[in-house]
């Protein structure tokens, strides 16, 4: 069997992690931003070094290179994607606009508008309307789109979207504006609502449509380029390229609808961490990443990562396509500590990595979490940091926490402390609020910590929220790496279909499967899987009349696209039964008396990869481990000598009681008062409340 | 329910009993586990929810009152919903005794004469207490019921002339027993509203409420009681301060604004809503004496927490918007509000359509004032809206659909000095989400045929206010629709210079012999076929037009909100160029020439 290797570029490293045979090889080198190509191809060579061979070698010997980007979220970050034109509708120009009217704070008067990615000047709608039903009310005006073309050529559009109602329904009309555009606009890019979101509503999929081409020719093109460098450097199979929706896929399949990566990183990180809490038999897990400037929360249950495709706001712009949820904090490491008119408050402002905390000596000036934690002594200065790429100084840190001090009068230390429990309860109450929305309670659940600060706080979180078990594996620095090597060759996609469910047309129900499966067929043959491996989840898409959100359920799970035999007279009737199962699942009631309505169906295609061996439980006897010295520290119980742990000197088996600290390459991981950490057979951290 | 009872329910509640002290720091981490509760409430209740305007439009929203009666913690929803949860639970309060208080009790309150909004706010609410049986907090949730059983669906009646018609007023009523439900009596809630998704948001609601109650005694037993009500101290003196501080900086002197509505759903013309801000020193008094109390007007009756509510929404708006909402702002400010008035009716009004004008009108008056001292942020927190066109049918079998015409438009949305109207309405309203043609059409033999933003419709200004839409829209099957016009002959007024929106106008039957204008209100059959079209207000323009950067005013001639006429007659704006081309360009010189011309001409 091959190599495979699995690649995660990030804002300051490119992560990689090489799966050969059982064993998991973890490097990190410099992210390259002006052509992030070179950072991996570098990353490349020094994986062929560790092997002992040429890079054409080792390529050659790569069953497959995964890939998580971030280029998409680059660029509505800095919004400068392609120059793009929407063509939509008559009467229907400004659903993106409008947004539904939502805003993002509903207290700020001042709040800005989002940057437009399509102005109205470059909107423009064409005579036609397909109805809810499929039939086409007003035939398409040919000579306006035509109109609209030169309109957008004047402007000089480099991408085209095209959105038109209810086009998931029947795209006839799109797919002829899609002609004529190609016609009167050659080679400029175009994306279509039926194909990036085949689903209602119009502000949603227009919006996912919209952003589709904003970010497809960027994107696309490095796709390609990398493509080329590997090629030519003798990599002979496909990338693979990691999605939001926790699966990879090929770069052709990409290419149709890039906007499917947007968000991949996250998603790579909880991937891996349902990988490892499965291994290790814990199937329901919360997700902590801290790390310089966020806090990233997800939910795995059942082992799996759902992916959903709801009210997904990013960048200010609502993509419709399924994602892992995973929650965003402003709250890292580098989270500025101020007083704000009397209170204290931590965040969402980031001193970022430069100049970054006061403690990194690079001319940050305003005190951070990193600094907090330097003064609880949680953290050392003078000795090696991150990898020992530097050292962090107390220099500036004293005194800006006794200005914090003086503002809240007490001292520089008292200061600190505060700061560390505001990020803490920030971080507890953003927790709740993200499990609130999925009817869960973080009790039930196990934690898994990584990101460079996530182990620092994650074991004091969980005795907030009532967890008992948090889980911090070796790899966690190069999580997301280790994730896009997890995850399989995955397609989800859905079709609309709305009706009754005592009135289901199952020819329909099974013409739209097939299409989805067809599809899916294509692009998973290209890949050279074979259908046999194919795991086909055939899913309904439902909820109550009136209901505004559906719940998504299997109906139907096969091995092997082609058998919808399951789609018979009796399907409206299992339905039902299913949903009302979920229903009662997730909002503790049925509604005997009412009908369910489908409003889609979805067809989650994947094919299971070899996977990184996680090895669980402690064969080795347990024993208390020795501390390497001690410090001042406080961990949340006032300062007191504190036990220090070196990482490498930990063995499987070895314990470590709480309060102590326990120095990683990577990372710090905070044993509190009353938890005890032992390490496991694979090495990775177990931290239980004793 | 008097007047007198208005009194009591607001005048200003003590602080709750402890001589416990709590730092900074955990006060605020208690506040935020509060005010999580509220959110966690108030999702559960948006996802599980059968009707549109819950959880789809989010009309919903969560607040924690302490046990005197005071707003202790908030969470989503609209402002103007917030502001008011607090009197309705003061009344059951009163009724602490009598009603026989408990813990698991859930009650629900409506009644616009007993501290309530307007009858279809129905406020779900149930008390906490600690492990010693004191009396804590109260977890509120307040949402928008569809129908409230009156004579007309929805709650609306445009001719009511007492509440009796609107439907069922319910003061304060358990629902559930020591954590039993009452089935008799939500058999009888249930039986007094028209649509079967009530059921599910009943249900929905006392289940949210269950969940925030097991939460907060968790909150309770984490923190102990005396942290918790020392807290809440800390947190109300807190934000009284801090308002109080906004208010010192604001130059001293009595500000004053009259807004008008076109008129009441009879037609009587007119109607005057009078507000004077008066800054002495940190203290705020909003005056509204002077506003219309004719006792023969119809429909236009806001209630008295209402009115609180809606000139707490305006005030909140002026203030830095991070000082935590809860009762302190209420304490710092002082309000009259004369009885008898349109803004504090006597008993026994109809409530339903004040929730919108005169309700607005006092938000938008309260603004006009305040932009004299607080321009920057001075933009009405309102919708000028009279009221959609509701359309009504039935289906094949005889159950009766409603789309409500809350639909993705454009309206009210201001600009604020240094920042145009944007988006589809003012950032108060900016969690209600609405309906999509694709999901309304999949429901209702309806077609939308348009709903763009109509040119030149945003005030014109130095910041300009955003375009209001025109929503077109046919019915395939004889229907009714209803509607109570406004704001056509009074649209919402531009500030410190700025121009007026453009106003409403609501058409019927449109190209057909029987077209016409709805001047007044609406209830009207319509046949299979009929298109009605509603054009939206748009937003107010902020400080004069003739300031507005000309570079500007080309971009939004490129994006027709403006058109190249009023470039010229409003902004005196020159282009070159033409539209259809996208090569626009200023004429520098005509440009200054013509804004001198244009500017002396108003001078004088």
């Amino acid at each position: 069997m091959g190599y495979r290797v699995g690649i995660d570029i990030g804002g300051t490293f490119t992560d990689f992690a090489l799966l050969k045979g059982d064993e998991v090889i973890l490097h990190k080198n410099l992210s390259t931003p002006e052509d992030r190509s070179v950072g991996v191809m570098t990353g490349l060579k020094k994986l062929a070094e560790k092997e002992g061979l040429a890079l054409a070698d080792f390529l050659a010997q790569c069953d497959a290179i995964v890939h998580g980007t971030t280029v998409a979220d680059n660029t509505l970050i800095e919004m400068n994607g392609a120059l793009t034109g929407l063509i939509t509708t008559e009467g229907f120009r400004d659903e993106i606009e409008y947004r539904r009217g939502y805003k993002e704070n509903i207290w700020d008067v001042r709040l800005d508008p989002p940057k437009e990615i399509t102005p109205r000047r470059r909107r423009l709608t064409v005579p036609e309307r397909v109805l809810a039903d499929g039939s086409v009310y007003k035939s398409l005006d040919e000579a306006a789109v035509r109109e609209a073309c030169r309109k957008l050529v004047k402007q000089k559009v480099e991408s085209v979207a095209i959105s038109l109602l209810f086009s998931f329904v029947n795209p006839a009309h799109e797919k002829r504006v899609a002609e004529i555009v190609a016609e009167e606009m050659p080679g400029v890019p175009i994306s279509l609502s039926h194909q990036v979101l085949p689903r209602a509503p119009e502000y949603d999929r227009t919006s996912t449509t919209v952003v589709n081409a904003y970010v497809a020719p960027r994107v696309n093109h490095y796709l390609e380029r990398l493509v080329e460098r590997l090629h030519e450097a003798g990599y002979q199979k496909r990338l693979m390229v990691m999605q939001a929706s926790g699966g990879v896929m090929t770069r052709e399949y990409i290419e149709g609808a890039p906007i499917r990566v947007l968000a991949s990183g996250p998603a790579g990180g909880v991937i891996g961490s349902a990988h490892v809490g499965a291994a290790k038999g814990h199937p329901n897990l919360l997700c902590v990443d801290m790390g310089g400037t966020s806090y990233d929360m997800s939910v795995v249950l059942d082992g799996a990562a759902p992916a959903e495709a709801g009210w997904n706001m990013h960048h200010r712009y609502l993509i419709g396509v399924p994602m892992v949820q995973v929650e965003t904090l402003g709250a890292g490491g580098g989270s500025i500590c101020h007083v704000h008119n009397g209170a204290l408050q931590v965040g969402p402002a980031s001193a970022g990595s430069e100049p970054g905390p006061i403690c990194y000596g690079r001319g940050g000036v305003q005190p951070a979490i990193t600094d907090a934690l330097l003064m609880l002594g949680i953290l050392e200065a003078d000795t090696d940091f991150a990898g020992g790429s530097f050292s962090l100084t107390r220099k500036g840190v004293d005194a800006a926490f006794a200005k914090i001090g003086a503002e809240m009068g007490y001292g520089a230390e008292d200061a600190a402390f505060d700061c560390w429990r505001m990020v803490n309860a920030n971080m507890s109450q953003a927790v709740r609020r993200t499990v609130a929305s999925k009817g869960l309670d973080p009790k039930d659940m196990v934690m898994l910590a990584y990101g460079g600060n996530g182990p620092v706080f994650a074991a004091i979180q969980a005795e907030d929220l009532g967890i008992a078990k948090v889980l911090v594996p070796k790899a966690s620095p190069t999580f997301s790496a280790l994730g896009t090597l997890v995850a399989d060759p995955a397609i989800d996609e859905e079709r609309s279909y709305l009706s009754s469910a005592d009135k289901v047309d199952g020819e329909r129900l099974k013409g739209l499967w097939q299409d989805l499966e067809a599809r899916a067929g294509r692009y998973f043959t290209d890949a050279q899987f074979a259908n046999d491996q194919i795991k086909a989840r055939y899913q309904l898409k439902m909820r109550y009349p009136g209901q505004n959100w559906t719940l998504a359920f299997d109906v139907r799970v096969n091995q092997g696209l082609g058998d919808l035999s399951f789609v018979d007279a009796g399907i409206g009737v299992r339905a039902v039964e299913l949903f009302n199962e979920r229903h009662m699942a997730e909002f503790g009631h049925v509604r005997d008396d009412e009908m369910p309505e489908i409003t889609g169906l979805r067809l989650v295609t994947s094919v299971q990869t070899p996977s990184p061996q996680v090895s669980a439980g402690t064969s080795a006897p347990r024993a208390a481990a020795k501390a390497a010295r001690s410090r001042r520290a406080n961990l949340g119980r006032g300062y007191a000598d504190t036990p220090v742990f070196r990482g490498s000197d930990l063995r499987a088996g070895s314990e470590v009681a709480g309060p102590a600290i326990i120095e990683e390459t990577f990372t710090t991981i905070v044993v509190y008062p009353g938890w005890t950490a032992c390490v496991d057979d694979a090495g990775d951290y177990e931290l239980v409340r004793t | 329910m008097s007047f007198e009872l208005n009194r009591r329910l607001a005048a200003r509640r003590e602080p709750l009993p402890t001589s416990a002290t709590v730092d900074p720091v955990t006060a605020s981490i208690i506040r935020g586990a509060m005010e999580t509760v509220c959110f966690e409430a108030a999702t559960h209740l948006g996802r599980a929810a059968s009707s549109p305007i819950i959880n789809s439009s989010n009309e919903r929203n969560a607040s924690i009152i302490d046990a005197h009666g005071r707003l202790a913690a908030v969470a989503i929803g609209t402002p103007h919903l917030t502001f008011v949860s607090q009197l309705t639970v003061r009344y059951g309060l009163e009724m602490f005794k009598d009603f026989d208080w408990g813990p698991g009790d859930v009650f629900l309150g409506n009644d616009p004469d007993y501290g309530g909004g307007h009858l279809p706010d129905y406020n779900v609410y149930a008390p906490v207490f600690d492990d010693n049986g004191e009396l804590i907090l109260i977890q509120a949730l307040q949402a928008h019921q569809g129908d409230t059983g009156g004579k007309d669906p929805g709650g609306f009646t445009l001719e009511a002339t007492d509440i009796f018609t609107e439907g069922l007023a319910i003061p304060c009523l358990k629902l559930l027993h020591r954590g039993e439900k009452r089935l008799d009596v939500i058999r009888m809630i249930e039986r007094n509203n028209r649509f079967a998704t009530f059921r599910g948001d009943l249900a929905a609601m006392i289940s949210a409420v269950q969940l925030a109650v097991r939460r907060l005694e968790d909150v309770i037993r984490k923190w102990g009681a005396d942290a918790v009500k020392a807290t809440i101290n800390a947190e109300i003196e807190q934000s009284e301060k801090r308002l109080r501080e906004e208010v010192s900086r604001w130059k001293d002197g009595t500000y004053e604004a009259d807004v008008w509505i076109d008129h009441d759903t009879q037609g009587t013309k007119d109607i005057k809503v009078h507000a004077a801000c008066t800054i002495q020193g940190d203290q705020l008094t909003v005056d509204l004496t002077g506003t219309d109390d004719r006792p023969n007007l119809v429909g236009v009756w806001n209630t008295y927490g209402n009115t609180r509510s809606y000139i707490m929404v305006q005030v909140a708006a002026a203030i830095d918007p991070g000082i935590v909402k809860n009762e302190g702002l209420f304490n710092a400010v002082e309000m009259i509000v004369p009885e008898g008035c349109i803004a504090h009716p006597p008993p026994n009004k109809p409530a339903a359509l004040g929730s919108f004008h005169p309700a607005c009108e006092i938000t938008e008056a309260v603004c006009i004032a305040l932009s004299q001292v607080v321009p920057e942020r001075a933009t009405p927190q309102v919708y000028k809206i009279g009221m959609p066109n509701a359309v009504i049918g039935f289906d094949a079998k005889g159950q009766m659909w409603m789309d409500q015409g809350v639909d993705a438009r454009s309206m009210d949305s201001s600009a604020v000095q240094g920042i145009d109207g944007w988006g589809s309405s003012c950032v108060g309203l900016g969690n209600l989400l609405l309906s999509e043609a694709e999901d309304l059409e999949s429901r209702f033999p309806i077609i939308n045929l348009s709903r763009e933003m109509t040119t030149d419709t945003g005030g014109a200004g130095q910041w300009r206010g955003q375009p209001g839409s025109l929503n077109v829209k046919k019915v395939l099957a004889p229907t009714m629709a209803m509607a109570w016009m406004v704001s056509s002959r009074h649209p919402l007024r531009g500030l410190c210079g700025g121009e007026d929106a453009g106003g409403y106008e609501n058409r019927f039957e449109v190209g057909t012999p029987n077209e016409r204008r709805i001047e007044l209100s609406a209830l009207a059959q319509l046949p299979a076929e009929a298109v009605i079209a509603y054009q939206h207000g748009g937003g107010g323009g902020f400080g004069p037009a003739l300031l507005r950067d000309p570079e500007a005013v080309k971009d939004d001639v490129l994006d027709e909100k403006v058109s190249l006429q009023a470039a010229r007659d409003k902004y005196g704006v020159v282009l070159t160029g033409s539209l259809d081309d996208y090569d626009l360009a200023v004429d520098v010189a005509a440009t200054a020439a013509l804004r001198e011309q244009m500017g002396s001409a108003k001078a004088a």
